[in-house]
């Protein structure tokens, strides 16, 4: 546990990096020229942030397919919201919250997530677990394995960086229910790395 | 809890960004390569919706006025209306009217010889059309000229004359296979 607490990004897989990554400097004009249908534009936005959205849905659903199936739903709707979109937050914020929203919806309206619980139980390896390396990734595997509201909370709060209020807006919860499941992911995530053996 | 705390930060290194293993891109641009969705109120999909439910058989002809240009359309069969005032640029034919008001007088009669299963779908697609109606007409009353709305609102009073008619035909296949 030791070694997995003083893990670093550096220990993040190189080849999960996308290369040549449109310039976040130009944000501001692709979105511009997007919100006037132009599709080309649309594919830098898309360049720029596929990898986080991604991410994103992967540790939320923890199933490859349905993690793509997500990230591509959640471009669509931002081509479609983009008239929407006001810039009282960040481009990114937006597209993760309608990430999230896509991934909610998904869940709701699927028992693939009950399959999900199953295959990830089941599985020594989790899809996620791939983008993580040393320890790093038993402690992502032990994300991956938590309950869907303290998984949610925690991949938002913990891994993404999100504050209670917002993850809790994200997911349609209150800032204390966010930090109610992020108590419950903890106790949880010591009690499944104690038993890998861990010191916890 | 300062190994919560340091649970916490474990985490915060994990990676956030992970690239897809295939090109997601090709499926999203067939996507947005289609027309934008529409600014229809689910108001006026929910109606458009009715139209298209019950639309396809119907078989009347009206005559619309519209800006006091009289438009012709024609659909195959049956009944010719004169102008009558219906919206600020509408006109529906007097015949049109009294079409309706006979088809609404005989319609418990004519729903009272079908079974329970049709006599409750044949309301629940009347419901549904006057429904969209009153929806429509709440619209215009906000946008009078709107010209979708007006060429909506027709079509719909159009279906609902059309399912009543059906109606009529549907109790007497239902008399004739009695008969014999």
């Amino acid at each position: 546990m030791e070694a997995l607490l003083t893990a670093t990004a550096s220990d993040y897989s190189p080849q999960m990096v996308a290369l040549n990554k449109p310039e976040k400097s130009d944000e501001a004009g692709w979105i511009a020229r997007a919100r006037k249908s132009d599709a080309t534009a649309f594919e830098s936005l898309y360049r720029m942030h596929i990898d986080k959205v991604y991410g994103l849905c992967l540790r939320m659903t923890g199933n490859v397919a349905e993690a793509e199936d997500c990230a591509q739903e959640a471009f669509i709707q931002v081509w479609n919201k983009l008239d929407r979109f006001r810039g009282d937050s960040a481009f990114a914020t937006w597209l993760h919250r309608i990430a999230v929203n896509t991934v909610l919806g998904r869940i709701r309206k699927s028992k693939r997530e009950q399959d999900r619980i199953k295959e990830a139980t089941a599985s020594a390896t989790s899809p996620v677990s791939i983008a993580d390396q040393g320890e790093l990734r038993d402690l992502s595997e032990a994300v991956d394995r938590l309950p869907r509201g303290a998984r949610h909370v925690f991949v938002l709060h913990a891994v993404y960086g999100y504050s209670h209020d917002e993850a809790g807006d994200m997911l349609g919860i209150a800032s204390g229910t966010s930090k109610a499941q992020l108590h419950r992911a903890r106790r949880l995530l010591a009690q499944q790395l104690k038993k890998q053996g861990f010191e916890v | 809890m300062k190994r919560d705390d340091e649970l916490i930060a474990a985490a915060s290194t994990l990676a956030t960004e992970i690239s897809p293993d295939r090109d997601l891109w090709p499926a999203i641009a067939d996507a947005i390569a289609q027309p934008k969705r529409s600014r229809w109120t689910p108001m006026l999909a929910q109606a458009a919706a009715v139209i298209l439910l019950v639309g396809a058989s119907s078989s009347l002809t009206y005559v619309a006025v519209k800006d006091n240009v009289r438009v012709v359309e024609i659909v195959p069969a049956g009944l010719v209306f004169e102008q009558a005032s219906f919206g600020s640029r509408y006109a529906l034919g007097m015949e049109y009217q009294e079409a309706h008001g006979d088809l609404a007088a005989q319609l418990d009669d004519e729903l009272a010889r079908l079974s329970p299963e049709s006599r409750e779908e044949v309301e629940l697609n009347l419901a549904m059309i006057r429904g969209a109606i009153a929806q429509i007409n709440a619209a215009l009353e906000k946008e009078p000229d709107n010209a979708l709305l007006q060429d909506l609102l027709l079509k719909t009073y159009h279906e609902e004359l059309a399912l009543m008619q059906r109606v009529g035909g549907l109790t007497q296949h239902v008399m004739s296979r009695r008969d014999i």
